[in-house]
């Protein structure tokens, strides 16, 4: 948690690099404190006691300190068998949907003027105006009936909600790459495989990140679909665990936040460590 | 090590990140196969959070004694989904509500009429669950617990101001006059959440003053015809409840309107006001800021007669097992063995319900033991809140209230969504 240095940045401005833009960076201030308190009060509900946790001060610093929250959230979710479940549904359907949708996206952009190919196209973005409450019930079914009522339905399914967003994405990026490049590499002898593969699809990467984080964020949070579709408790995700610790009639904010924050930690510590490829890949489209 | 310590952040590389993954996917499906045995798997669904693990104990308890059923506790699938599925729970234990009552009017639970255990329950109770629902010929849901709610007061605050608690309605203006006088909140109410004002001050007075199940017997036969010239109607026999809830109202914590269940349980803990309109389960939150806190309890007078006085009840728990289940002999022996007296009567000791059984013994908790001669004399009601389906917003039309709409035009939506609803199914 480091706060942006932004108060000192202003009398040590150097020539040439310009003045700092004062009203961008108070905008990026509350930005950044509206994302950082809320952090703090989850980091601090996670380490109070019960009593502590429901006296209506959520900004009060722990007092005693206590680790009971943490240990009965590990406990009462299981979380280490939660947060694998959750991890196995979100990679199949990060991957599936990077796949798939870049997949179709590719063959149909490069056929644009067929008939078949268009309407495939609609057909897929037809399916961005059902939700899925208004399948859910059909869903349900047709997945107990098939033997895929357990997270590997779950992740199926959120691969196939994802795909018509996606496919609209990358549609619209690769028309951007001109079709010179896929030329020259078919005049090198490349088959359509080896062009996707070799050319196309690396060349997709910035749009693959933003296509794969839209993935992740939908399916790691995802409540409705995994309660509905998920048969086995014992193989349910992390959202869904999470839910049994408010009630109308109780609440255990400790246990809450702490369970929380152990579900959101994965999220950050992922990113700290492959931000250097994401931002690779975003300067990577950039640069044409 | 220093030397090797500078390449541990690149431990991580995408391919052992992925050989990662597969073989914790690969591991998943292993466990989904390998559950595959000889014994009989029953799924018991039981979901109120706070006593999970005591079920927890008691399934264990279960297993030890019958090695060859196995049992899978489940507190998170949804109901529905499972119905839909053609899987629903062997033995569910939940709370009656209209999320169950919707099962048992299409048939979907089975017949434990033929169970020995029925005949202990408390003849009383039967009414109250073929209210919320039946279905003809069938004992469709045995009830397990069952919560009384009342006025929750503050002994001391009472003690303190010399007054006792009162019997009628006029009696309980003047508790409330003496406390304002005397510079004390008289009720803390919260109605920033809907439910707390539904459950609370509206289904308290309309308890209090009319026959809640002949009036919602009548509005079912009546169904469409409802409206400002039927015989029954909100317009008509709600219309003195409402003024006198509204009454009531004035003498709460001037910010109640911004005020949540929360916020509630944390100041009448504190002792900031002398009476709180919720049930049992607000004990133990407040017991989480005020393990002290002496609490009583007593049933809201409304009428100018004390024998009118009545505590509003609902059923907690209920078990059922469902027509569809392939394992109706296991799920019917684990039934008897919750069903046991040692187990029943210790579960609703410790979680403050009321015994459903002929054969429990009376409620020994400090503050419940004031409301346990309503419930021996069966002068209890289902609140109207609880009876309304869904689809009728009735909590947010006790907050409406509550908050400064026109109680006859808020009575006349009621009445209005009654007949619609009637007039489509």
């Amino acid at each position: 948690m480091t706060a942006p240095a932004t108060p000192h940045a202003s009398t040590t401005a150097r020539p040439g690099k310009g003045r700092v833009n004062m009203p961008v960076t108070l905008a990026l201030v509350v930005c950044a404190i509206a994302v950082l308190v809320p952090l703090y009060v989850t980091v601090s509900m996670a380490l109070k006691t019960t009593s502590q946790s429901v006296d209506g001060n959520a900004f009060s610093l722990p007092a005693p300190f206590t680790l009971d929250g943490l240990v009965e959230a590990w406990r009462l979710t299981n979380f280490p068998r939660g947060f694998a479940v959750s991890l196995f549904v979100t990679a199949i359907a990060v991957v599936g949907t990077i796949v798939l949708s870049s997949v179709a996206s590719y063959a149909i952009s490069r056929n644009w003027d067929r008939r078949f190919f268009r309407w495939s196209f609609f057909y897929l973005l037809g399916a961005m105006f059902l939700p899925f409450p208004v399948l859910a019930l059909s869903q349900v079914k047709l997945t107990g009936m098939a033997g895929l009522d357990n997270p590997l339905g779950v992740a199926i399914l959120h691969t196939m909600f994802q795909l018509s967003f996606s496919t609209l994405l990358y549609t619209a990026f690769l028309r951007s790459i001109p079709d010179e490049i896929e030329e020259s590499a078919r005049i090198d002898g490349a088959t359509t495989w080896q062009v996707f593969w070799r050319l196309v699809f690396p060349l997709l990467a910035p749009m693959s990140a933003t296509v794969g984080i839209f993935a992740f964020l939908a399916s790691w949070n995802d409540f409705m679909m995994p309660s509905l579709i998920t048969s086995d408790p014992a193989q349910q995700t992390l959202p869904v665990l999470q839910s049994i610790f408010q009630t109308q009639f109780s609440n255990n904010y400790n246990i809450a936040f702490a369970s929380y924050l152990m579900a959101m930690a994965p999220a950050i510590v992922v990113y700290l460590f492959t931000q250097r490829w994401v931002m690779a890949g975003v300067t990577q489209g950039a640069v044409k | 090590m220093p030397s090797t310590s500078t390449s541990a952040p690149n431990g991580l590389t995408r391919r052992s990140f992925l050989r990662g993954a597969s073989l914790v996917g690969a591991g998943l499906i292993a466990g989904a196969c390998g559950s595959d045995t000889g014994a009989t798997q029953i799924t018991f669904h039981q979901s109120k959070p706070e006593v999970i693990g005591y079920f927890g104990e008691l399934v264990q308890r279960f297993s030890e004694s019958r090695p060859d059923v196995r049992i899978r506790h489940d507190s998170t699938s949804n109901l529905s989904a499972g119905f839909v599925r053609s899987s629903p729970p062997d033995l569910g234990c939940l709370n009656f509500n209209f999320e169950v009552a919707r099962f048992v009017d299409r048939g979907a639970l089975s017949d434990l009429g033929d169970m020995p255990e029925t005949d202990r329950i408390n003849p009383d109770l039967g009414p109250l669950v073929d209210l919320t629902a039946s279905y003809p010929g069938r004992t469709s849901v045995i009830p397990y617990s069952l919560m009384t709610a009342a006025v929750l007061y503050n002994r001391a605050m009472f003690d303190e101001h010399g007054i006792q608690a009162p019997t009628t309605w006029p009696e309980l203006i003047d508790v409330c006059e003496a406390l304002t006088e005397a510079g004390v909140t008289p009720i803390y109410s919260t109605f920033s959440e809907p439910w707390t004002v539904g459950q609370g001050l509206f289904d308290y007075t309309a308890g209090g003053m009319i026959d809640v199940a002949a009036f919602f017997q009548a509005l079912e036969e009546q169904g469409s015809d409802t409206g400002p010239d039927s015989p029954v109607s909100f317009q008509k026999q709600f219309r003195e409840p409402v003024e006198r809830m509204l009454t009531l109202a004035q003498y709460s914590n001037s910010d109640a309107a911004s005020r949540g269940y929360g916020d509630g349980n944390l100041a009448f803990a504190n002792g900031e006001a002398a009476m709180y309109l919720q049930g049992p389960w607000a004990l133990t939150e407040i017991a989480k800021t005020n393990a002290d806190i002496d609490v009583g309890a007593f049933p809201l007078p409304v009428t100018e007669n004390p024998a009118d006085r009545k505590v509003r009840v609902n059923i907690d728990l209920a078990l059922w097992i469902p027509e569809m289940s392939p394992n109706q002999d296991a799920a019917r022996e684990l039934f008897s063995f919750l069903m046991q007296p040692e187990i029943i009567d210790t579960y609703n000791a410790d979680n403050l319900g009321f015994g459903v059984t002929t054969d429990a013994p009376e409620v020994t908790h400090p503050t419940l033991v004031e409301v346990q001669p309503y419930y021996d004399r069966a002068e209890f009601y289902l609140g109207p809140s609880q009876l309304l389906p869904q689809s009728i917003p009735i909590h947010n039309y006790a907050q409406a209230l509550v908050t400064g709409a026109d109680p006859d035009s808020v009575l006349r939506t009621i009445d209005a969504d009654w007949a619609r609803l009637a007039f489509r199914s």
